[in-house]
């Protein structure tokens, strides 16, 4: 920390803003390095499963862009052989879930669709993209925050816990390959609903 | 891993003690040329008092600290716990004392190895799972083994020293044999001891901040896992609350506005006996990363 920094700090103005990037849907290859990084260092396994959670909006242009979502992740299935849903929560979020056990194929995948969105300008949308993973304590998700453009581990537990050691050993790990949320006021769960096990559920 | 001297650390502390000795060598110097030979009584006199207190310190700090020794069969897992980590930091298992109280917190004590006991709160035991209280035990663990207790009761015998001096001073004029330097010369003295008694608080407390990272070091090289002791440390300051419990989506509805909180200053900085968790757990994020690079 610099000395401007110190003194911004001591003054309190260290404003949200600060901490704050511009999402950029390119992040989400950043998830690719950390697939080998999580089975090989941490013995997590990838769940073959991950989401983008979106708020819907009642309009034409916003129902074009999920069709056109649709369509590419369609068109794709041949090729990356990723299966994908639209889905809707009891939040009242929708969800386009896709499977794949490859996960470079499932971050292209996700990739496009939230680039679609982008293109379409509902970016602002566009809530958190999630990748799940399995271990022997539990399940774990690294969740993208299109607002903070920043990624956060989060390990749910049964009866809404978390499992806050298994969330730092995966920040401490994947610090500095992937831009990591400093603030822990943002590491916002995403809860599942009773009968499901994924936040999407 | 195994215990890695950080030698920045050992340097600092190094020069922390070394700044001290030399402070009070200094200050000790200046007084006696104001106050001739009634300052080596009193040394003398006072050092006893910190002998007695050195020697009875496992006794004497839990007691006050209202802990009560613990057998194995009262509380088998925290024994075990103790017995197995101990053996892991090659030490002689200390006493296991339990203090009745909500707070989180535990402490170690003792001036030596042979003579430690190692203290939890109920509170503790309650908030932290298994590991992350085997980490909080190898960390008091730890300070027994760097014998912590030893030096900071030889740092601060030596600020007590120069506090006793200042108040004595005061009281007393300073019963001043040095030959006709009169007011004038005490007015210096005490303003002499003062300042000493400064400068060897902040130091002393800048000791103890290296002492705990050290202490973060050693629980790490027992249990091998930093990760644990970090999240008992940010549960313990509450960092934890701040990880919110309410879903993105009905937070996102709601569109928050957030307070960030002003960090304490350079000021509060000085003062502090612990380094801040924020800067603990920066150290333990390090090490883990280190140990995954094995």
């Amino acid at each position: 920390m610099g000395l401007l920094d110190g003194l911004r700090a001591v003054l309190g103005l260290r404003a949200e803003s600060d901490a704050r990037r511009d999402a950029d849907p390119d992040d989400l290859f950043g998830m690719s390095t950390a697939y080998i990084t999580m089975q090989t260092d941490l013995r997590y396994d990838s769940a073959d499963v991950g989401a983008l959670c979106f708020s819907g909006v009642d309009s034409g242009s916003f129902h074009d862009a999920v069709d056109e979502v649709e369509a590419i992740l369609e068109a794709g299935r041949e090729e990356t052989g990723t299966d994908f849903s639209v889905t809707s929560d009891d939040h009242g979020y929708h969800w386009v879930v896709l499977e794949d056990d490859d996960p470079e194929d499932l971050i292209t995948s996700m990739h496009f669709a939230a680039d679609t969105f982008i293109e379409h300008g509902y970016g602002s949308r566009l809530l958190a993209a999630v990748f799940a993973y399995t271990h022997r304590d539990g399940p774990a998700y690294w969740i993208y925050s299109f607002r903070r453009g920043r990624y956060y581990p989060f390990a749910p537990r049964s009866g809404r816990e978390r499992d806050s050691s298994a969330e730092f050993k995966l920040e401490a790990t994947l610090d500095g390959e992937l831009e990591i949320e400093r603030e822990k006021e943002y590491w916002y769960p995403l809860w599942p609903s009773e009968r499901g096990t994924h936040p999407w559920e | 891993m195994n215990w890695q001297a950080d030698w920045g650390l050992r340097f600092r502390m190094f020069l922390t003690m070394f700044l001290l000795f030399a402070l009070y060598i200094v200050f000790a110097g200046a007084i006696s040329l104001y106050m001739g030979g009634s300052m080596i009584v009193f040394a003398l006199v006072f050092g006893g008092f910190s002998l007695v207190q050195y020697f009875y310190s496992d006794t004497l700090t839990l007691r006050s600290m209202g802990a009560q020794t613990v057998s194995a069969e009262e509380y088998p897992q925290l024994h075990g716990s103790i017995e197995r980590l101990s053996q892991q930091a090659d030490l002689p298992k200390p006493k296991v004392a339990v203090i009745d109280s909500n707070v989180p917190n535990a402490f170690a004590t003792g001036r030596n190895q042979r003579n430690a006991a190692v203290a939890v709160t109920t509170g503790l035991m309650r908030t932290l799972d298994d590991d992350e209280l085997d980490g909080v035990l190898a960390h008091e663990l730890a300070h027994v083994k760097n014998r912590d207790m030893m030096v900071m009761t030889i740092a601060s015998f030596l600020s007590t020293i120069a506090f006793m001096i200042v108040r004595w001073g005061a009281f007393f004029g300073g019963g001043n044999r040095g030959g006709g330097k009169g007011g004038a010369g005490i007015m210096v003295a005490i303003l002499v001891s003062l300042l000493v008694w400064i400068i060897s608080y902040l130091l002393i407390r800048a000791l103890s901040r290296y002492r705990e990272y050290s202490a973060d070091r050693g629980a790490a090289a027992i249990t091998g896992n930093p990760s644990a002791l970090a999240s008992a440390l940010l549960k313990i300051s509450g960092e934890m609350d701040n990880v919110p419990k309410n879903d993105m989506r009905e937070e996102a509805e709601m569109n928050a506005f957030f307070i960030i909180p002003i960090k304490s200053g350079i000021v509060g900085k000085l003062f502090s006996t612990h380094p801040s968790t924020e800067s603990r757990v920066e150290a333990l994020r390090d090490l883990e990363q280190e140990m995954q690079a094995f």
